[in-house]
């Protein structure tokens, strides 16, 4: 189950199918009036065969290797979500912080004095967008 | 003379304080975050895109103009001196490096920097002549035509950015079910919603293109963990007058490469720069040295790359398609701020039209005065290790997606697509299709529909009517010519190892 090309294939059928499977939830209407089941549906099924065909085709091609990194992906999308959710429930300085001193855990190298100057760096920065620019950030 | 005198009431738009002002800013804050490993312009346009909300329509536009081709301009430049390629600039690595390599690093700067300007000079006199009549063309289109147009230009993009159709529209149909999140027009109906009231509207075009773009591309270059020397060699940015006159001649042919490549869909840049990197290897006086750190290697293809970032946007202002993932997102950006293009824009709004017209040369003058000699400062941003730059990076992507519509959510909907963008890289699926198919999905339904409903439910009418018509049979020609292709590859793998 490492073959890329394989795998490639069924991450796109399984995308086929739940849009697929979602679109017959709704209203398919006939062709003249189409309802709006319907163009979900046929991108879907059109989207199936073409997944499908790849993962039949690589069975005749040589297999790939697939590399997958889960903990920096794991690291940088749970940094995104902590800050996002810190942002609402306390403030967005404290969401800033988190989101320095998480995602560089996935970096080369971490030093806590280098994160805190990098937070103050970006607060400010934070700062400069709300008063100058005009943007709406909840920082504190 | 329309043209001279529709120029000229462009550039009494363009050449307001206002206007220049914002056009200086897109170029150099273009080029500065283009510079940045691993953020080409597609990245760079939606990382920058919330920064356009706050300023009117027309100053809008320009500054996004702006910050694309400076974000091209940051490309080549990040290519030449430390040999990074971006999408947009794989060309650039191979004689601009060469060149640096010899120690002539600003004279290849330099050379990108004037046969850049004399691409977009060439394209604009090409944009402003052929748009206007194009979009005369496109008022005959009619819903049919449309769809097929879309599935036309699915098919092209698909096969010049992955160079393997099936991948590329299989990613094109990914994105225009994405595209399908959120109300249908016609019914009323929400559509895989989850329940979530803030999908409603569907999901944001900056939440998908920092995702799939901006947080994928960070981790790629988390997971690789090399460190990058920075550039610390010295730029002499002035040429002699022989090496002056050897630009020239390139950079015209390139021009007029890029500007005819840069037209057709699928089209752009990428495609511009190899053909135009080909013929000059074919044609030139200093054929020989290409390949080594010839000035013409250089200059050609930053010539045609110009050229043919402005007139992709051909197509996308006369007939409202856009045809290419960069073309796509500006399409995304000009609804933001309430212009539909299309065959109407010019019409309804000259000034925006001729205006950004006439800011596109505006923004090459600022390229080449005010970026070529801030290189060496804006290079210093290598000398910032990748730890440090990376959280900075992932904030302003928070950032700019929250401030789409002052909404938390919109950033777990980016995290989300990260995901997907780092899935999607690792099966060596490009995302860029994805990107044409979100923006074009729900244009294609409507269309779809629409000309189903004119014809009574038959599906005759894509075949039958003669614009709709030449292009289904374009697309069948095409796909019939890569099954033969790959018919023939299994056939050959076969006889070479018998299974």
């Amino acid at each position: 189950m490492k073959d890329r090309n394989l795998l490639k294939g069924l991450f796109l059928a399984a995308v086929a199918v739940i849009f697929g499977l979602g679109a017959t939830r709704y209203d398919i209407g006939h062709v003249e009036r189409a309802g709006p089941g319907f163009f979900p549906l046929m991108v879907s099924s059109f989207l199936f065969l073409l997944g499908a065909g790849m993962a039949v085709r690589s069975r005749f091609m040589k297999p790939e290797a697939i590399y997958f990194n889960v903990k920096n992906i794991a690291i940088i999308l749970g940094s995104l979500a902590g800050f996002a959710a810190l942002s609402h429930f306390v403030n967005m300085i404290s969401g800033i912080v988190f989101l320095v001193f998480a995602s560089t855990l996935a970096g080369t190298s971490y030093s806590i004095r280098r994160n805190a100057i990098i937070s103050a760096v970006l607060v400010a920065i934070a700062f400069v967008f709300q008063r100058g620019l005009g943007l709406q950030l909840p920082l504190y | 003379m329309d043209i001279l005198h529709n120029l000229a009431f462009g550039f009494g738009h363009a050449l307001t304080m206002h206007n220049l002002m914002f056009c200086a800013i897109g170029c150099v804050v273009g080029t500065f975050v283009g510079l940045l490993p691993g953020l080409g312009p597609l990245a760079t346009i939606s990382l920058l895109l919330p920064l356009t909300f706050s300023i009117d329509t027309g100053g809008a536009l320009i500054m996004l103009a702006g910050i694309y081709y400076g974000a091209q301009y940051g490309d080549s430049v990040s290519a030449i001196t430390m040999k990074i390629p971006h999408a947009s600039s794989i060309v650039a690595c191979i004689d601009g490096y060469q060149m640096t390599l010899k120690g002539k690093t600003g004279l290849a700067l330099f050379t990108a920097g004037v046969s850049s300007f004399i691409g977009g000079t060439v394209a604009i006199v090409v944009l402003a002549a052929l748009a206007p009549a194009l979009g005369e063309v496109a008022l005959k289109f009619g819903p049919a035509d449309y769809t097929a147009l879309m599935l036309f230009g699915f098919v092209c993009v698909s096969f010049v950015t992955t160079g393997s159709l099936l991948d590329g529209l299989a990613m094109c149909m990914v994105g225009v079910l994405l595209g399908q999140i959120g109300t249908d027009v016609n019914s009323g109906v929400a559509r895989y919603t989850m329940g979530l009231p803030f999908l409603m509207d569907g999901v944001g075009l900056v939440s998908v293109a920092l995702g799939c773009f901006g947080i994928a591309e960070i981790t790629k270059n988390l997971d690789s963990r090399e460190e990058r020397t920075p550039f610390s060699g010295k730029i002499k940015l002035m040429p002699t007058w022989p090496e002056f006159k050897r630009i020239i001649p390139s950079a015209l042919r390139g021009s007029v490469v890029g500007s005819f490549l840069g037209i057709l869909p699928g089209g752009g840049p990428v495609i511009a720069q190899f053909a135009a990197y080909a013929i000059d290897r074919k044609v030139s006086k200093y054929k020989d040295e290409i390949g080594t750190g010839a000035i013409e290697g250089v200059a050609g293809q930053a010539a045609a790359d110009e050229a043919a970032a402005r007139t992709s946007f051909i197509p996308l202002m006369s007939i409202g398609i856009p045809e290419n993932a960069v073309m796509a997102l500006m399409m995304g950006a000009f609804i933001i701020k309430g212009i539909q293009p299309g065959p109407n824009m010019i019409a309804q709004h000259p000034d925006l039209f001729w205006g950004l017209v006439a800011s596109m040369w505006i923004g090459n003058c600022f390229l080449l005065i005010l970026n070529v000699p801030l290189v060496r400062y804006l290079l210093s941003i290598f000398k910032i290790p990748y730890v440090v730059l990376f959280p900075a990076i992932l904030f302003f992507c928070c950032v700019g997606t929250y401030s789409v519509n002052n909404s938390l959510e919109d950033v777990f909907v980016t995290a989300a697509f990260g995901l997907m963008g780092y899935v999607m890289l690792r099966l060596s699926l490009d995302p860029a299709p994805l990107m044409l198919g979100f923006i074009l999905g729900p244009m294609l339904e409507e269309n779809f529909r629409r000309s189903l409903l004119l014809s009574r439910g038959s599906f005759t009418v894509f075949v039958t009517r003669p614009i709709s018509g030449t292009l289904m049979a374009l697309i069948a020609l095409f796909v019939l010519w890569q099954m033969s292709v790959f018919v023939r590859d299994v056939r050959k793998a076969r006889q070479v190892a018998p299974a």
